[in-house]
Formats: structure tokens, sequence, C-alpha cells
């Protein structure tokens, strides 16, 4: 019988949800500016987040003199690859503006962006008018980040899964939660809030059954978007479900190194095949990728490999290396499973869906302005967990643009706006009462309802009935919540994770259904809807409406060309 | 399956069960012990903080076998 520990009330300038990449480096900007930092992560800023194991690459235009690598040429990249998504005033903002002192400072971390002959290797796919991925060992990276941000004064709690978000006269006054270790409750204020928890996984199923088995963090569970949605906080670019090619059985990442280092998809009979389908072929976008492998395996023509046999010694060496930097465990696995490093025909599959940007240069989730700031006065979203950010660059770039913002606001506003004991009261008993259940439901068999309806009717494709029975399933699952039961606090945390996985996934399915075209495919494909319309190049915004409804509304995206 | 722990190997330092971001690594009986094997993301966080080489993976059939 647990109903949670001791209480700590903790007070901030700057209170940061989340200590991954955005989390981190919004904390540097914040402290940076003489704010008094706290950073809340449901994990260990060591090792937390997307980039966890390591990572491999970083996106950047250099301005080397080439006509693909100016600020201006990038943008009209991400006008390209992001149309419909990408809000260019706001990434010049978090990017553009921030990018040489982004990589000025990974490097001043000790982590190096070149080779060891102090050279960059840059390599090109997903799209890009020219070699924007800057190969380099990121290993140690959040390690660094950890140890930057501990040098920087910042205040840190570790292993505490924050539950709610507290209002006063509809700004933000704070924050709750508990740790998952010992119980105890955290009651936090802050002038500033940010929020930097990544996107939501474990929704779909996935290609093993094992749901942890994730190109994504499966730690990133929506918890943030949920409890932001709750409070008011508008969410945009929710409809997309993200996915990309993974290796057969395993699924990690990889993407970039294959088809950067000049790796061919080619099908069941041997066929290299995207030209078929993106004049750029193997360097086409990711969407682009996954809707030709999936189109090819539905053909009968599967399954799908990534042919490397072409590549030179030096090459195959290079991609097993930065394989291993972007996911530590992938080269022993390939290895297990009989590939030669000498070159293969190594099997790939499309990976698990999830609620996650639709492209490299944008976000998907908290709605933010050119100040990284949502509708509630005080809160405010960086990296993938809002719906301008994602991926390592803009992370670094725009967590650090939050920060400043974040503590610019923090400054402004004089006091700590009041918690309300009642609310904090309430949250308590609501957010230990799994453990007060015996012989409950487990968390996991409640999400694995969850995956099986989201998988089925929208695991990408859709339709207006699919979505609307979608919808009615996961209503009908709303009393099992009650249900849930958990006889440790580890499993606690487990129980609320799977309560905020089934209700993004409703706000998936609520902003599907309001886009009648499709946009991304297969990311939002509307079988019904299945061409992309100029009335829709903007953002489905969604914002909570009644007790369990969700209202949305559309906001054009203008773009240049 | 997922990170296998020697236990003759481990000091007890509690890195790898500080660090883990899923939460699945514990201490027992002063080593640490991989508590939730089936929630492991093989992300290699414990291997690469463990300083007594302590940590490998054990993939699972269905990674290996489909």
């Amino acid at each position: 019988m647990h109903l949670g520990g001791k209480t700590h009330r903790v007070k901030a300038d700057v209170a940061i949800i989340g200590g991954g990449t955005a989390g981190l480096n919004t904390a540097m900007a914040a402290a940076e500016c003489g704010a008094s930092v706290l950073i809340v992560d449901k994990a260990h800023i060591q090792r937390s987040g997307a980039i966890a194991g390591g990572i491999d690459h970083f996106m950047a235009f250099m301005e080397t003199g080439e006509s693909w690598d100016t600020r201006e040429a990038y943008l009209a990249y991400v006008g390209k690859v992001a149309r419909g998504a990408a809000n260019l005033r706001i990434h010049e903002k978090v990017l553009c503006d921030e990018l040489p002192a982004a990589m000025a400072r990974i490097e001043k971390m000790g982590i190096s962006l070149r080779q060891e002959d102090g050279s960059y290797l840059r390599t090109q796919a997903l799209g890009q008018p020219g070699p924007y991925s800057i190969n380099f060992n990121g290993q140690r990276l959040k390690p660094a980040m950890a140890l930057e941000v501990k040098r920087r004064k910042c205040r840190v709690l570790n292993r505490v899964q924050v539950t709610k978000l507290c209002l006063h006269e509809g700004e933000m006054a704070g924050f709750c939660g508990y740790d998952m270790r010992n119980g105890d409750f955290y009651e936090i204020q802050a002038k500033a809030t940010v929020i930097a928890t990544g996107n939501t996984n474990r929704m779909f199923k996935s290609q093993t059954g094992n749901p942890f088995n994730l190109w994504y963090c499966p730690a990133n569970t929506g918890d943030l978007h949920r409890a932001a949605f709750d409070a008011g906080v508008e969410l945009a670019n929710v409809e997309y479900v993200r996915m990309t090619i993974v290796p057969k059985g395993f699924s990690a990442p990889g993407f970039n190194a294959f088809f950067g280092m000049g790796g061919k998809l080619v099908n069941g009979l041997g066929v290299p095949f995207m030209t078929d389908y993106h004049p750029q072929g193997d360097a086409a976008p990711r969407n682009v990728m996954v809707w030709a492998a999936l189109t090819e395996t539905k053909a009968g023509r599967g399954p799908i490999y990534v042919d490397v046999r072409h590549l030179s010694a030096s090459d195959l060496a290079h991609l097993f290396s930065t394989l291993g930097i972007d996911k530590d465990t992938l080269p022993e696995f390939l290895m297990a499973k009989g590939y030669a490093r000498e070159g293969a025909m190594i099997e790939l599959t499309v990976s698990e869906p999830m609620q996650a940007r639709p492209s490299e240069q944008c976000g998907s989730g908290i709605k933010i302005d050119e100040a990284c700031a949502s509708n509630v006065p005080g809160l405010f979203a960086a990296g993938d967990a809002s719906d301008q950010m994602g991926c390592l660059h803009m992370c670094v770039a725009g967590g650090f643009y939050a920060g400043k913002q974040a503590a610019k606001y923090a400054r402004a506003r004089n006091r700590l706006l009041p918690l309300k004991a009642k609310e904090l009261r309430q949250e308590r008993l609501r957010v230990f009462a799994p453990m007060q259940r015996q012989n409950g439901l487990a968390p996991g068999e409640f999400e694995n309802v969850v995956r099986i309806i989201t998988t089925d009717h929208f695991g990408p494709i859709k339709n207006e009935t699919s979505l609307k029975a979608g919808i009615a399933k996961l209503d009908a699952l709303n009393s099992y919540r009650d249900e849930l039961a958990a006889g440790d606090l580890h499993t606690l945390m487990r129980c609320h994770e799977a309560v905020n996985i089934h209700a993004v996934a409703k706000i998936v399915a609520e902003t599907s259904l309001a886009r009648t075209e499709s946009r991304f495919s297969p990311y939002h494909h509307r079988s019904d809807f299945p061409e992309s319309s100029d009335d829709w190049c903007g953002l489905v915004v969604a914002r909570r409406e009644g007790d369990n409804g969700v209202a949305t509304r559309f906001e054009t995206l203008l773009y240049d060309a | 399956m997922s990170a296998v722990i020697d236990k003759a190997r481990c000091n007890g330092c509690e890195l790898c069960a500080l660090y883990c971001p899923l939460d699945v690594i514990y201490m027992e009986d002063g080593v640490a012990v991989v508590r939730y094997p089936d929630e492991c993301w093989y992300c290699g966080a414990c291997r690469q903080e463990c300083a007594r080489d302590a940590v490998s993976f054990k993939f699972t059939p269905a990674m290996l076998g489909i």
C-alpha cells in the first residue's frame, strides 16, 4: 500500500522537463543567462533520451562556398522536404541563427565533429541537395552534455516522472511528479518551464512483438504531450506517424549511415528500385524510401535489402564503425545474423510507426512560436517534444535558443505563481492509485490493446471509417485506466506511460481525421484522400475540448517557392 | 533477453543501474541485475559505462530468427 514518500518542494527560475539533448542545451543557455535552473528527467541525464547510447551524424550547412551549402539553400531544402510542417520563420531562429554556436559548443565539450585529420566527413541522404550530414563519433556526447550542465551549476532530479502541469489563472505555475526509485513526491514551482521530453513511442506494434525493440527511445511515451494537452496546451504536427527502414529483427538506427555511404535499396528480385520512386534514388527523403519499401513488399517483391557489396573496403569499414556509434549493439547483431563485414545484402524492413515529426527538419508536439513559447504563458518547448524541432542539430541549436527565451521570460516575471494544495493532493492520489489495487490490469496488457487498435486503424494507412472506429475503440478503453495495478514503483511508471500512450494515440487519430488529404505519405496517408492539396499546406493544431474531446483548427504555412 | 551482466566481473559500482535509460537494471546483493530484461533497448549505455567489461548482449530468438 504505497501512497508515496516524502514531499519535496523545489523552486527554480527555469525548470526543464526532460534531460535529453534538447533539454540539456536549454539548461546550458538558461544558466548562462543567469537563471537558477532545474532539470527533471525520467531516467538519468548521463544516458537519457534518443542519444543515450550514441549518435553518429549532425546535419548542417557550413558556408563552404558550394551553392548547396548556404543558409538560403538549406532553408529552401527545408521548405521542400518539410513543406506544410516546418515554419521557416521559426526554423531560422531555432536552427540557422544558432548553428555555428551549436557546433562550437559541441566541440568545446570535447566531442569533435571532425575526423582524425581535422577534416569533416559529410554524406548526403534524406533528400538533401548536398552532403549536409557530418559523420562524427558522438558516443560520449550525452555524458559530455551532462557534465556541462553540472559545470554550469544546474540542479538535476533524475528518475522523476512528471505527471501534471499546474496553472495559476491561465499561466504556468509549476508541475509535480514522483521519484520512481523511492516514491517521493515533488512539487515544483518555476517562473518558466520548458518541455523537452521527445516524441511518443510504444504506440504501434513492433516488428518482433517486443514493444521495447524500437528505433527511437522506448522511454519516450508522450508523458508531457498528454500532460500539456490536459492543461490546455496546443499541439501540432501530431497527425504524422513516422517510420524508417531498419534491419530485420532489430529496430535500430542505421538508415542515414547505410544510404549516406551509398548503400542501395533492392527488392527480393535483387533489383534496385528507388529511382522508380524519386529522382534522388536512395538519397530520397525518408518518407519516400519508406513508401517505396512498403509498396515493393505489398506488390510481392519483398523482402527488401540494402546492398553494400559495391562499397570500397575503406567505406565498408567506416560504415560498420559508424553503425556502431549510432547504435552500440548493431554491428554485433549483424554479425550474429551472419552478415560479413566484407559486404552483404542485409535484410531490412519498415520499422514500427511512432508519433513523431514527418521530417528531420521539424517536430511533432507542443506548438511553439518564434520564442519557443506555447499558448500557455510561461510554458515553452524544445526538441522533438515541440512541433518545430527534431533531430540532433535542431535539439542542440534550438534547445539552446529555447533556454535563452525561457530565461528572458523568467527574468521579466518577478515572482513565482502559487500551486494549489487541493490539486496537488488529488494528483498524488491519482499517481499512486495503481499501487492500491490488487489483481488489477497490468500496464503491458493495456498498452498492447492500444497498439493493436492503432496499428489496425491508422498504422499507418487510414481513412475516415478506420479512424472513427479506432477512436471509438480507444474511447472504450478509458474505463480500464482505472483498473491498472502496480506492485512496485517501476511498474507504476509503466502504468502512467501506458495511459499517456493511449491519450496521445487518440490525439493522433483525431488530428488525422481532420486532415482530409495525404502528406508525407505514408506518414499521413488517407486512402480516401490520397493526394496532397495546397489547401492543407500548414498545421493541424489540436486543443483539448471538454473532458475527452479534441478540437482542431488549421494554420496555413507560407513558402516562397 | 537483453544486456547480460557477469556477476563474477561486476564490482558493484552501480553505474549501469544508475544510468540505464529504461530503468531495467537494479542492484541486488551488491551486484547489478537486469531485473526487466524484456524492457531493454539494447542501447549499450551500460556496457559503455562499465569499467569491468561485465556487460554483454544476448539477442532474442525473435531478433535473430525472423
